[in-house]
């Protein structure tokens, strides 16, 4: 262990060439090793071998969901078992052959992770994994009472895998069989890391409200996980099946499903080699053990307490990537903008943009927004003021579809209804948002925190192609272009954990920048900032309107609501008091009654809409 | 009418165990957000003390509700300080560690425990010495023994000790404080680190408890017998919306109902299937169980 840190710590202080160069090396020599193993170990250690693969295989399939994704999954031997018992049934009862059945077992596999994700995925993290628990059981128990897989007794006669007409029966042709599967598995499963589609698990994984707000489609694409993570698994169950040419439900327990999870524990969640390491510990490390054999068990048990109490993150949990590049790269001199994406027009000055109408919700007895309305026209910077619980995020809330507001309309460009559109949606429509307290994906460094941003856009992530896909060079010229626009330019490479207050507010612009808004809803950008960065921060928001899009923003701070705002919007207790230009705002006697309080209430206007009292609206 | 009113008697006595057991699970996932693989093992562990309690004071001539009291407070001792050990070795350091890790941590203490216990007493069934009254009386053709209402009155008890100790107490009030925010608790002056210890306390008392009276009330009793009332009772916590005492209580009688009938009616086979079923149903219509509140996230 101390030798694996210090060789860590070697790597990371080593220049991104020598660490390519010892990565290379290391991954030729444990290929090499693994080719060669067959002619040094004799067949009982062989067969632990290709148990080994076999859940190294499953490891990378439950590495999907549980550390990419973040979804603790207890019953991941459920697509195991489906993929054991498809090709079984395939093979037994229409004669095709392993590699005929194969296609289908995945397909199988694919279906189930889709019945099982669909109606749960709205769950939050640990009912989910008690539900995943339940299907892994109900699998188990239908295999086990239904005729047709052969009850308890399970189905033999399972007929081996052929390769160029060889039935491959011996343990060495197995583990090779196994070994060129777990390649495949490596390469898919390394591929949806690096594609948008794992940069959207890792955003869900870190802030899943942030996710959905800033483009995400939260509930797919943790359905692609277990979808992904299904189809690894049912390769296993193939293998499995193909191996022993018998199967029955005691291999499919929830003892299975645990042993898979202590795999990507152990290894260390979205590491690939970790999953490796994981699966040789946990099949190897107790037929080691063989020597004291009644207490193997307990010791397999205390070793495992023990290497969590000195490893909680795991044995090889995935290096932290600084793409030292990023800091070289000078920010491209053209609007990343030019060529606009899909179908967003940029609006004419003046041109309405947002309109909200009546738009009231209530928590419990407590009206939040009582009557709203107001409208929002390119390039203009509305400022929505009022004392604390005026209703201020509320209102963003109703508008961005993280609420949907009890009546009332809200629409886009006058005509598109936003009512019950759900915050990713809502985002490609070209509305976005940041948070009052900022919400970032703390683990992702600020580049992929701009690129998840991106992903509004790609709505085609989830077709074939789309999913695959790396990250283009224009995607990240992007990200750089706008982390330049706000400031950051030399910080792309770090985490946003690691960034100061201001920066990560800023941060959290450039992230919704990203997916090209007409308008954006700035909650608070300025709180807990000091004078200097407020002021940089405002001039922030005058160059974003003056790339023409429109902002509306809350603030507290009075002074600066009056410099930058076009128009003014004042909310109290739900309702809006007052609004129009700065100066008219800010002589109107309400306003200073909300802000100090009244001496006695006999407001003569009380019950009169905004609009009557002060004749306003455009 | 009579079968019915049988699966509801037995019902109840197999959901006074799991009512148990799952106050155990929604006591700690609460205060630290941790599913406890362990807790059915700890049952166990409990079953068995009250075992070799029962095996080596029967020859003794004591009359029957000493040797249940003596055997039930030596399984409750030997839990507590079980449940406080694993706290303090296993979970403890753990706590603000990747979150995965301490569940980990969990399934190799449980897995331990079994192993233990399999090494110690062998991998068959142990059985206590019938000492309970096999009498009763009947109700509507059903037969309820008195066993059955000892049971169901005795859990019932405690479950009220323990709801009052919660809502009453200044260190119930403390547990709650810290179910909510552990970091504000400490900042009010909460033993942390103390109050998570008897949290553990009170859940492995309780699972000792019910291990006993299993004992007593099945006979028979193996290393693995933790596991599947683990999981059915854990399966009631989640039902009745996890970190919520009076849900797991009702829940716990409720998933012994739906086992008791669901082995009547369909078969004992897919009893655990119906049971996630349910589960599964409730949660769909219910995303945080039966009594969960709803969680309203601010941004």
């Amino acid at each position: 262990m101390a030798l694996a840190n210090a060789l860590r710590r070697g790597i990371s202080t080593e220049s991104p060439q020598t660490r390519l160069a010892l990565r290379a090396s290391i991954t030729l020599a444990a290929c090499v090793i693994a080719l060669l193993i067959p002619q040094f170990l004799g067949d009982y250690a062989m067969s632990v071998a290709v148990t080994v693969v076999t859940y190294a295989i499953l490891g990378l399939g439950l590495n999907v969901v549980v550390g990419y994704a973040g979804l603790l999954d207890l019953g991941y031997a459920a697509f195991f078992a489906i993929g054991a018992y498809t090709s079984a049934l395939l093979e037994l009862h229409f004669s095709l052959s392993f590699w005929e059945a194969l296609p289908i077992a995945i397909v199988a596999a694919a279906v189930a992770g889709c019945i099982i994700g669909y109606p749960t995925l709205r769950l939050r993290s640990d009912y989910l994994a008690i539900v995943t628990l339940g299907f892994g059981e109900i699998v188990r128990i239908t295999v086990t009472n239904l005729n047709v897989t052969g009850g308890p007794n399970g189905l033999y006669g399972i007929p081996p895998a052929g390769v160029f007409g060889h039935s491959i029966v011996s343990t060495n042709g197995l583990y090779y069989l196994g070994l060129f599967f777990m390649v495949l598995a490596i390469a898919f499963t390394g591929l949806l890391s690096r594609s948008r589609l794992g940069r959207a698990w890792r955003s869900l994984r870190e802030d899943e409200t942030a996710s959905e707000a800033v483009g995400v489609p939260a509930i797919k694409v943790k359905l692609m996980a277990y979808v992904m993570g299904a189809i690894v698994g049912a390769i296993a169950g193939m293998l499995f099946a193909a191996r022993f040419g018998t199967i029955d439900p005691t291999s499919f327990t929830y003892n299975t499903s645990v042993m898979i999870l202590i795999v990507v524990i152990v290894g260390g969640m979205g590491s690939i080699p970790g999953m490796l390491l994981g699966a040789i510990i946990v099949i190897a490390l107790p037929e080691l053990l063989r020597s004291v054999s009644n207490y193997r068990m307990l010791f397999f048990a205390l070793a495992l307490v023990a290497l969590m109490l000195v490893r909680p993150e795991g044995l090889l949990p995935p290096r932290r990537t600084r793409r030292g590049a990023y800091r070289a790269q000078p920010p491209p001199d053209e609007a990343p903008s030019s060529p606009a994406p899909a179908g967003r027009r940029r609006p004419g000055r003046g041109e309405l943009l947002l309109q909200v109408t009546d738009v009231s919700h209530r928590f419990g007895g407590v009206r939040a927004v009582d009557g709203v309305s107001f409208d929002v026209h390119a390039g203009e910077i509305v400022s929505v003021i009022g004392p604390n619980g005026a209703g201020k995020t509320t209102v963003f809330n109703c508008i961005t579809g993280l609420v949907t507001p009890r009546s009332g309309d809200v629409r886009l460009g006058g005509t598109r209804s936003l009512r019950g559109v759900k915050p990713h949606k809502v985002v490609r429509l070209g509305l976005a948002r940041t948070f009052q307290g900022i919400r970032l994906f703390d683990g992702l460094d600020a580049v992929e925190n701009c690129l998840v941003g991106l992903i509004a856009h790609q709505s085609r992530m989830l077709s074939l192609g789309g999913l695959l896909s790396r990250t283009t060079r224009e995607d990240r010229a992007r990200a750089m272009y706008w982390l330049d626009f706000v400031g950051l330019a030399d910080r792309g490479h770090l985490l946003a954990s690691e960034l100061s207050y201001g920066e990560r507010r800023r941060l959290e612009i450039a992230r919704a920048l990203m997916s090209e808004p007409q308008l954006l809803l700035l909650d608070e950008p300025a709180a807990g900032t000091n004078p200097t960065e407020k002021r940089e921060l405002m001039s922030l928001v005058k160059q974003v309107r003056d790339t023409g899009v429109a902002v509306v923003l809350i603030e507290h701070d009075m002074g600066l609501v009056m410099e930058l705002s076009d128009r003014v919007i004042v909310l109290d207790q739900g309702r809006i008091i007052a609004a129009g230009e700065p100066q008219q705002v800010r002589d109107d006697p309400r306003v200073i009654d909300a802000y100090l309080g009244r001496e006695e209430d006999d407001d003569p206007d009380a019950g009169k809409s905004v609009e009557e009292v002060l004749g306003w609206r455009s | 009418m009579t079968a019915f009113l049988q699966y509801l008697v037995n019902g109840l006595t197999v959901g006074s165990f799991l009512a148990l057991i799952a106050l155990g699970y929604t006591m700690i996932y609460g205060i630290i957000r941790l599913i406890n693989f362990a807790h059915g093992d700890v049952f166990m562990v409990g079953s068995f003390v009250g075992y070799a309690v029962v095996s080596t004071v029967v020859a003794q001539h004591w009359p029957i509700a000493l040797i249940i009291i003596v055997a039930m407070l030596a399984g409750m001792a030997a839990t507590g300080v079980l449940g406080i050990v694993i706290e303090g070795v296993a979970y403890q350091p753990l706590l603000n560690k990747p979150r995965l890790a301490i569940l980990i941590s969990a399934l190799g203490v449980s897995l331990a425990l079994e192993e233990g216990a399999r090494i110690q007493f062998g991998a068959g069934f142990s059985s206590y010495p019938g000492i309970l009254p096999t009498t009763g009386f009947s109700i509507g053709g059903a037969h309820a023994s008195y066993a059955q209402l000892g049971v169901f009155v005795l859990s019932l008890l405690m479950m009220l000790a323990l709801y009052l100790f919660v809502q009453r107490t200044p260190t119930g009030t403390a547990m709650r404080a810290l179910a909510m925010d552990r970091d504000a608790a400490r900042l009010m002056g909460i033993n942390v680190e103390r109050t998570i210890m008897l949290t553990f306390l009170l859940g492995s008392v309780l699972a000792g408890a019910a291990g006993v009276m299993q004992g007593l009330y099945y006979i028979q009793i193996n290393f693995i017998m933790g596991f599947a009332i683990g999981l059915r009772a854990f399966t009631a916590a989640v039902l009745g919306g996890i970190g919520n005492l009076p849900g797991a209580m009702v829940a716990g009688f409720l998933i012994g109902l739906i086992q008791s009938f669901s082995d009547g009616y369909i078969s004992s086979n897919w009893s655990d299937a119906v049971i996630f079923g349910v589960l599964i149903a409730v949660l769909i219509f219910k995303p945080t169980g039966i009594f969960g509140e709803r969680v309203v996230e601010r941004v």
